[in-house]
Parts: C-alpha cells; structure tokens; sequence
C-alpha cells in the first residue's frame, strides 16, 4: 500500500513533470505544426459551440482557481473567512465544474456520433477525452463530497505540492485522503504526462492574438444580391456535373 | 514521422529513470524522522499518556509488558481491522473507551519500535496490579474550570467558522468538520462531524486532539501554525454548548444545496453564452457554399 502510495503521489509526480516538460519541448522542435488540436469547425459547428464553450470557459476558471490556492494558499484561507465568501466560492466552483461536465459530455457525444467527426478522430483522441471524462466526474464528485475543498486544498495539498517543487516531499497528508481525492490527484498528474503525446499541446498555442486582433474587412468584386439567389448559375452555362 | 514517435515515446523511459535518480535522493530522508520522544509527542500524545491516567485512550505505561511486541505492532497501523477481525483484547479495548476508533498510524515499524521503546523507557516501574486490567492507575484530577463565558462560546463559534481567524493562519474548522448547529453554516464532510464530539472525547480528549492533532491530515494543516491555549478553551467551549444543545437543532443538506445551486448556475451560464454568441455564425464556413450548390442542381 505504502509502495502504491509513493509511486502515486512522490515518484509519477516527478515522471510527470519531466515527461511534460520534455516532451512538449521535443513535440514542438520535431513536429512544430502539428502543435494543434486540429479543429473540427469546419465539418461541424452547431453541437461544437454548445460544448466547446462550457467545457473551455468552465476549465480555465477551475483550473485557474486550483492554481491560485496552490499559489496563495493563505489568501484563499481568508477568502474563505466570511461563510459567505466561502459559499460564493465554492458555488461559483461547481457551477463552472458542472458545466465543464456537460460541455465535456457533449464533445464526447459529437465526437463518438458524428461521421464527419470520426473520420478526423484517433483512439488517442478517444483516450484522453475519457481521462478528462473521468478526471472531471472525480472533481465533481470531490467537490460535492468532500466539501469545503478550497479551504482544506489551501491547507493540505497547496504545502505537498509545494513540497514536491521544494523536492522534500511531504505526503503524509496525501496518504491519509479519501481515495476519490488521491484518484483525482493522480490523474491530474496522469493528463499532465499526457500532455506531449496527444491533442492536449494546444494549449500552448492558443490564437490569444486574436482577442486583439484588428477587423478583416473583406471585399466582394460582384454582385452578392445576384450570387446568393439560389436561382442564378455560378456561370453563364449551367454546370452539368453536379 | 515515425522516428519522431519513437523519440517520444523513449521519453518517458528517461524520465522514469530520472525519478528514480531523485527519488534515490530524497528516501534516506524518509529514515530520519525516528526518534521515540517526537514521534510520540506527535503521535500518540493527544490521546494517551505515559503514567498520567487516561485520557482519551489507555494510559500507555507498561503497555510492553501488558501486551506482546507482535499484537502493538498489529494494532498500532491498523487497530479498527483488528477489532473487526475480533482479536478479543482489540474488541475489549473498543468496548471500554466508549466504541472510540483509534486513527490508524501510517508508521513504519521502525518507528513504532522508536515510540515504544521511548514509553518503555520513560514509564516508571510498571503498575503493580500485575497486568490484565486497564484501568490500573488514578486518573489525574482534571483542573476545576470555570465554566465557559456566552463571550468565550461566542469566540469558539467565530473561530469555528473562520469569522475570526486562527490567530497563526491554520484554515478554520468548518473547512472539514459540520456540526449540528443553525447559528452557523454548512460544515465540510471531508473529517469527521462534531456535534456530539464532546460527549464522546470529553473535554480534555478535545483538547489534547486540538493540542497535537493525531490524524495526519489534521496534523499537516496546522503544521507551524497550531492553535493557541486561549482558541483551544473557547473552541472547546463551543463544542459543549454544541453537543449540550443539539436536540435543539435540525441537520442540514447543505450537499443537496451546493449540487442544486451547481445545476442551476450550469443552466444560467448556457444560456448567458447563448446570450453572448446569439448572433454567432451557425453551422461552418462552407455552409451557404453547399446549400447553394444542392439547391442549383
């Protein structure tokens, strides 16, 4: 047990970390355009937005509220002071949770149903979407079970992971946790040594340019009126072959 | 293409044997930590004493010679498995101290050769009933109190529910524990609930776990930033009123509240982004490209 412990939370932590690291940076040097998620909104758009959006959003505002309580832990302690506070925090949380849950459901369903989809998906795609699947469903389940999780991650896993980076890990905390918390804890480093093999990089090269991006402006050299009516051939002669 | 596969999937092989490297760096650490007094002092303290009576648990003094080293060994990481197994001096000692489960102790046997030796040392000569009972010694007279002041009570529940904050940052006791209690919020389910807590323990077993919390969890948070003597009596303090005045009081589902809640904010956030990308551009580029090609034919 002990053996299975350390593995999971002192020696893979560090597997990891490395493999993350590493191995985005050999991903990006051999095979640097293929540093993408290659995007699907071209063969699909509707079911896209409605996933696409909960999942993202959803993610960077957990995901961003686990890295302030790793980084300021003594901050998110006296948010958490005023009950009130605590409860706007931890709703605020499962909400977002809740909709990287359904987003992430929803992507599954597109990508598991959808031809035009399938035909651009790998089994890597497929594995790493359960992993989230499962990593997600853990989260929510440790939220809503285990609450009040932002005031004891602040004061129990914010110094073990502090202590993996400080390499003198403290894990007798982490070894006495419910083994849903340790299963997520474990898979959060699990997704971070995905990271370099799958779809996963594109985090890295997220178009932010765009936000602040000026217009196109696009110009049309003919008549649109005339072009959109379905009525009108693309050509005086009439295409025969399609 | 398939070279670079190949170097990818080498890494993880490098960064296995890199772990390994620092983990060889980092184990003899885990040896150090071995001496008797502090484990003890850390471990077993909040709830036993060498000599001193007992207090939550058994007065350890002579427990070497009460007990063989094979059974303490047993029982000490994993004493519940034990009393469910029906070791018949592990359900005894269950039935006497009022069905309290001691924390089993993630410790090597080293250590726990450490802590037993460091009480075999520092208990006088055994007691002389000739071993068999437990309840050998007097207990020591607890100190007469005066009983808890409204304002006292009032300070307990404020640290309680962090309102006022530990005076050395440790996170407040609602981040795990509910109490049955309407004068205050929905408590964390991840340790143990604590209405009746001082019922069971007694204050001085209250006491002793706030002292030197004996539950790893519970230790590493207040780790360098353990309570004070004053937060002690007045959270103390709290817990009795709590435990005397929980007939008063309705249990909450507050976990029923926060999933509803989560639900209802999921709806909301949809439909504000339904809000936001109203005017969005359905269905992909092309779209219009293909329709107008199906219609012409």
């Amino acid at each position: 047990m002990n053996t299975l412990n350390t593995f999971m939370f002192v020696a893979f932590p560090y597997v990891a970390m490395i493999t993350f690291v590493i191995g985005t940076a050999i991903r990006y040097r051999q095979t640097g355009f293929k540093v993408s998620s290659l995007s699907s909104q071209f063969l699909e758009g509707k079911k896209l937005f409605w996933g696409v959006m909960p999942f993202h959003i959803g993610l960077l505002i957990v995901l961003g509220g686990h890295l302030l309580a790793f980084l300021v832990p003594a901050a998110i302690l006296a948010w958490n002071g005023q009950p009130v506070r605590l409860i706007i925090l931890e709703v605020t949380a499962v909400t977002f949770g809740m909709s990287i849950l359904v987003g992430l459901v929803g992507l599954l369903h597109r990508r598991l149903t959808n031809e035009r989809i399938k035909a651009v998906t790998t089994r890597m795609d497929i594995a790493i979407e359960l992993l989230l699947l499962a990593q997600v469903v853990l989260g929510c389940w440790v939220a809503l079970g285990f609450r009040w999780g932002s005031s004891w991650f602040a004061a129990d896993l914010s110094p073990y992971l502090w202590s993996l980076f400080k390499l003198s890990p403290e894990t007798a905390a982490v070894f006495a946790l419910p083994v849903v918390i340790k299963l997520h804890i474990f898979g959060a480093f699990l997704i971070l040594f995905m990271v370099p093999f799958t779809r996963l990089v594109h985090i890295f090269v997220a178009p932010l340019h765009y936000i602040s991006r000026p217009y196109q402006q696009v110009m049309w050299n003919w008549n649109k009126d005339r072009i959109r009516d379905p009525k009108t051939p693309w050509s005086p002669t009439r295409p025969k072959n399609n | 293409m398939r070279r670079n596969t190949a170097t990818l999937l080498t890494l993880p092989v490098g960064a296995v044997a890199l772990a390994i490297a620092i983990g060889g760096l980092l184990l003899p650490r885990a040896a150090a930590a071995q001496d008797g007094e502090k484990l003890f002092k850390t471990t077993c303290a909040a709830c036993h004493s060498i000599g001193g009576g007992r207090l939550v648990g058994p007065d350890l003094q002579g427990v070497t010679e009460r007990r063989t080293k094979e059974w303490l060994h047993q029982f000490i990481p994993a004493s519940q498995k034990m009393v469910k197994d029906g070791d018949p001096t592990a359900v005894e000692l269950f039935a006497e101290y009022n069905n309290i489960p001691m924390p089993d102790q993630p410790l090597t046997a080293v250590q726990v050769d450490a802590i037993l030796g460091y009480v075999q040392a520092s208990g006088a000569p055994p007691a002389a009933d000739g071993g068999g009972g437990e309840a050998a010694p007097e207990p020591t007279p607890a100190p007469v109190e005066p009983p808890a002041t409204p304002e006292q009570i009032q300070l307990g529940q404020d640290l309680f529910t962090g309102e006022t904050r530990l005076a050395h940052g440790g996170p407040s006791c609602i981040s795990c524990h509910d109490v049955t209690n309407d004068a205050i919020i929905g408590g964390g389910i991840l340790a143990r609930e604590l209405t009746t807590v001082f019922g069971r323990l007694g204050g001085n077993g209250v006491r002793a776990i706030l002292g030197s919390p004996p539950f790893p969890v519970m230790q590493a948070a207040y780790e360098d930033r353990s309570l004070e003597e004053a937060e002690v009596v007045a959270l103390v303090s709290f817990l009795e009123q709590v435990s005397s005045e929980q007939s008063n009081h309705l249990p909450r589902d507050t976990g029923l509240k926060l999933a509803a809640s989560g639900a209802v904010g999921t709806v909301l956030l949809l439909l504000l982004y339904s809000l936001i990308w109203g005017n969005r551009k359905r269905g992909s580029v092309n779209q219009a490209i293909y329709d107008r090609q199906v219609d012409s034919i």
